[in-house]
């Protein structure tokens, strides 16, 4: 079954104000255990709409969520305990920290999930550990931390909630590449020690071809595409025609293959690309 | 929720209204502020909304807009009414229970009170839709310039800068409340339920990210400032110069003519 | 006598510290460095290299702790020229949202020329002209909290434009920005030094948007460890991963590439020269089908 099951979902905001834009239109998707789903589109595509709706912070104006078969807003009562089972980290989380150490910021969500004690601390210390925040930093002010410490921590308060499901908006918007090495490498190794979900924002067709199993490109609200990485780069023109575009070394796969040269066209990312060139040099063309 | 507030939110229009000199709308606004609360009986109340109507009218502004900031003064409203239901002191008792009692003069004076303060936010809508706010603290500072002559020349202008600099950010911080208010709920919190203290309490992952943020965007901006070469109001110009013009003295006139019907109204009936 | 100097910036022997109660940094050490008038020049370096440091010394907002900066010959110390400096530099940073002033979008950018105390009429036509610079010109009297991150950034290049200065100096404009407001701010900056010869000093860590400059500068650890033409620079991949730089995916597929032993030229740029590149390095049989 789905972990997470998005049905016909369409929002639009209230009012006739000048204002309104970013809604989302009939949007359906399923999301299984495990998997990595990349999220790409323009800004005001309706992308973040879209991921607030997962976790209940915004109710669809029609359609439905399902979190483990069940509706999310099937007791509109309970919507808090479906937060903590969708995690959803925002653009530039680290301006949420407000405690006065790094401890306390992490427990934050944990016990606002109802843990106290010992199992409260034993929660932050096991996330702090998954995701290298050592030991010496727990009782540090978060603000005393560098940019990239500060989004980690960031990160950590809402992964110590162990969502099945954990969203990123945009993690690593404003890092420098060491910064942004190190939040995907914390984001893949959530998913393995938890087996979650994991869904992300990006405008980095090249990193989403690294980490991501599927993708779901929206546009002007709707879903124009969802399916594996291979089949979403496949469509390369469709993708230009809305302005995105397929990874820059799939793009030099193009120019080799316009040349004549017997490449593939699921090439997407820089590993890959090097085995094919070095098959093709060492095989006298014939790989 | 707080996307509702578009109090100081400019709508862009080319009509007589936007046209008309910030410095003379203040003034009207003051003036006809004045002249709602003068206002005593039915005819000349109604002859007030009824220009203040037109106003809005004129002012090409969807009057949806004006009704969205009604709606959020809204418990103002019913609270200043039902307070003056109590207030009225002759005509019929139309209810009494406990040491309270309604009297038909309660129930006018509700509604006069309700009438007046609708009125009141029509034309203070009607000028902050119609004048951007740059326009209104310039207003403000050529209408407090006459200060200056008694030494508070600085004070006028930093008062301005203070005032612009404000309304500038108070979409931006909204947004960021609002931003910050998602992230905290996103990792559990609760800020909707509860007790009065443990709501005030719970604003406390929403405010202290606020405080800093703000306090950052302030350092950065006065950087800004200081590289656009601001020094202070010394030796200061402005690109917009306001001037008088005949539509502005036809304002007056149609403001002045206003006040006086509501006199005249008031005398004879 | 009145001769113009060909530098519009001298940095000469700069060092630069900061210092609390506990700590002493240093975050540029003893750099010297020249803008030549016109020119455009990329400052790549990665977070805490000290680049913004000296951005800030570029315009008189930090004073150097020792050594001097002249700006069109003016020392950034001598406080009755600061106003002077500044305006012949102009600086636009990170946030834009935290630069804009005003309400409306032709008020901020009328803001410095009134700062300067220029007459209503003048700021008028510069105002116009900064705008149409920046190709934002339609939405003179919009509201800047409605605009796009790149259209924010560009009005806080309007507003630098409106005083007239004789250098931009920007310090990460394009780090919180998406792919698209990037572009346009690239392409901005581009076309104003190529049509209006405006000096651009231009501090990123994304080295693809030094692609187009005439001189790259590569900081680290407060110090210029690199200085040259961007094909001269980019062929370095390994330096620059070294130093903690955005390296573009053509440039990393050649990089790796080259270390398996293909015999590519690694500063290819553009997507077509890398893939020149890679067909040169298989072999005749593909380069002759090039054309078809």
């Amino acid at each position: 079954m789905s972990v997470l099951e998005v049905k016909n979902l369409t929002h639009t905001y209230g009012g006739n104000t000048p204002f309104v834009n970013d809604a989302v239109k009939g949007v359906s998707f399923t999301a299984e255990k495990g998997e990595i789903i990349g999220i790409i589109g323009h800004t005001g595509s309706g992308k973040s709409t879209l991921v607030q709706h997962l976790n209940g912070l915004l109710k669809p104006t029609s359609g439905e969520i399902l979190l483990d078969g069940v509706n999310i807003w099937e007791n509109p009562k309970e919507i808090r305990k479906v937060r903590s089972k969708v995690g959803l980290v925002f653009q530039y989380p680290e301006y949420q920290l407000f405690e006065e150490t790094v401890f306390k910021d992490i427990a934050f969500g944990p016990k606002n999930m109802g843990l106290t004690g010992k199992e409260l601390e034993k929660r932050v210390v096991d996330t702090c550990n998954m995701i290298g925040v050592k030991p010496e930093y727990f009782e540090k002010s978060p603000f005393d931390l560098s940019g990239g410490e500060k989004r980690r921590v960031a990160i950590a308060g809402v992964m110590a909630m162990n969502p099945e499901v954990i969203v990123f908006d945009e993690p690593t918007a404003g890092l420098d590449p060491k910064g942004r090495e190190d939040v995907t490498e914390i984001i893949a190794n959530y998913r393995r020690c938890t087996g979650a979900t994991v869904i992300i924002i990006s405008h980095s067709m090249e990193d989403m071809a690294v980490i991501a199993d599927k993708l779901l490109v929206m546009n002007k609200g709707s879903l124009q595409m969802f399916g594996t990485v291979e089949e979403v780069f496949k469509n390369g023109d469709a993708l230009r025609e809305i302005g995105l575009n397929v990874p820059i070394v799939t793009r030099v796969f193009y120019e080799l293959k316009k040349a004549g040269v017997p490449v593939p066209d699921n090439v997407f990312t820089v590993e890959s690309a090097v085995k094919v060139l070095e098959k093709l040099r060492d095989g006298d063309g014939n790989a | 929720m707080l996307r509702d507030i578009t109090f100081g939110q400019y709508y862009e229009g080319r009509s007589v209204v936007h046209k008309t000199d910030p410095r003379v709308k203040i003034l009207l606004l003051i003036l006809i502020i004045v002249f709602i609360f003068i206002a005593e009986n039915a005819f000349s109340l109604g002859f007030a909304a009824v220009m203040i109507i037109i106003t809005a009218i004129i002012s090409r502004v969807p009057f949806g807009m004006y009704l969205k900031n009604m709606k959020a003064i809204l418990p103002v409203l019913i609270f200043t009414g039902i307070i003056n239901l109590f207030y009225g002191d002759g005509g019929k008792v139309l209810l009494s229970f406990w040491k309270l009692s309604v009297t038909t003069d309660g129930v006018y004076r509700a509604i006069f009170m309700a009438v007046r303060i609708t009125m009141l936010i029509f034309v203070s809508s009607a000028l902050t839709y119609t004048t951007t706010p740059n326009d209104l603290t310039d207003a403000i500072e050529s209408l407090l310039s006459p200060l200056k002559f008694i030494g508070l020349k600085s004070a006028v202008h930093t008062l301005a800068m203070m005032m612009t600099i404000a309304l500038r950010f108070i979409p931006t911080l909204i947004e960021e409340a609002e931003k910050i208010m998602n992230a905290q709920k996103a990792r559990g919190a609760d800020l909707e339920n509860g007790r009065l203290k443990e709501r005030v309490k719970a604003l406390i992952p929403v405010l202290i990210p606020l405080l800093i943020s703000s306090v950052r965007r302030a350092y950065e901006l006065a950087e800004a400032m200081e590289c656009r070469c601001y020094n202070g109001g010394e030796g200061r110009t402005r690109m917009k110069q306001m001037h008088m013009s005949a539509r502005d003295f036809w304002a007056l006139a149609f403001a002045i003519s206003v006040c006086g019907g509501i006199i005249t109204l008031n005398i004879f009936f | 006598m009145d001769e113009v100097m060909s530098n519009i910036i001298e940095v000469k022997n700069v060092t630069y510290e900061y210092t609390d109660e506990e700590n002493r940094f240093t975050a540029v050490k003893d750099l010297s460095l020249d803008i030549e008038r016109g020119s455009f020049t990329v400052i790549l370096g990665h977070n805490g290299s000290g680049k913004s440091t000296l951005a800030k010394m570029l315009n008189g907002l930090n004073k150097p702790t020792r050594g001097d900066v002249f700006v069109d010959g003016i020392n950034t110390k001598a406080e009755e020229t600061e106003i002077e400096v500044k305006r012949k530099v102009g600086m636009v940073f990170q946030n834009p949202d935290n630069q804009i002033i005003a309400s409306i979008v032709e008020e901020d950018v009328a803001f410095g020329p009134e700062n300067l105390g220029i007459p209503p009429l003048e700021i008028r036509r510069r105002v116009d002209n900064a705008l149409e610079a920046v190709d934002m010109s339609d939405f003179k009297k919009s509201t800047p909290h409605h605009l796009s991150g790149g259209q924010k950034q560009r009005i806080a290049i309007a507003g630098m434009i409106a005083m007239e200065p004789e250098c931009l100096v920007l310090d990460e404009p394009t780090a919180m920005l998406d792919p698209k407001g990037r572009a346009e701010i690239i392409s901005t900056l581009l076309r104003l030094n190529r049509e209006k010869g405006m000096t651009v000093v231009l501090i990123t860590h994304y080295m693809e948007e030094a692609e187009n400059a005439d001189r790259v500068i590569v900081m680290n650890d407060g110090e210029i460890i690199a200085d040259d033409k961007p094909k001269v620079i980019f062929s370095d991949v390994k330096m620059l991963k070294d130093v903690g730089l955005d390296v573009p995916q053509t440039a990393e597929l050649l990089y790796k590439l080259k270390s398996n032993g293909f015999k590519v030229d690694t500063h290819a740029l553009s997507i077509k020269e890398a893939a020149e590149q890679i067909i040169k390095a298989l072999g005749t049989s593909y380069t002759d089908s090039e054309e078809k």
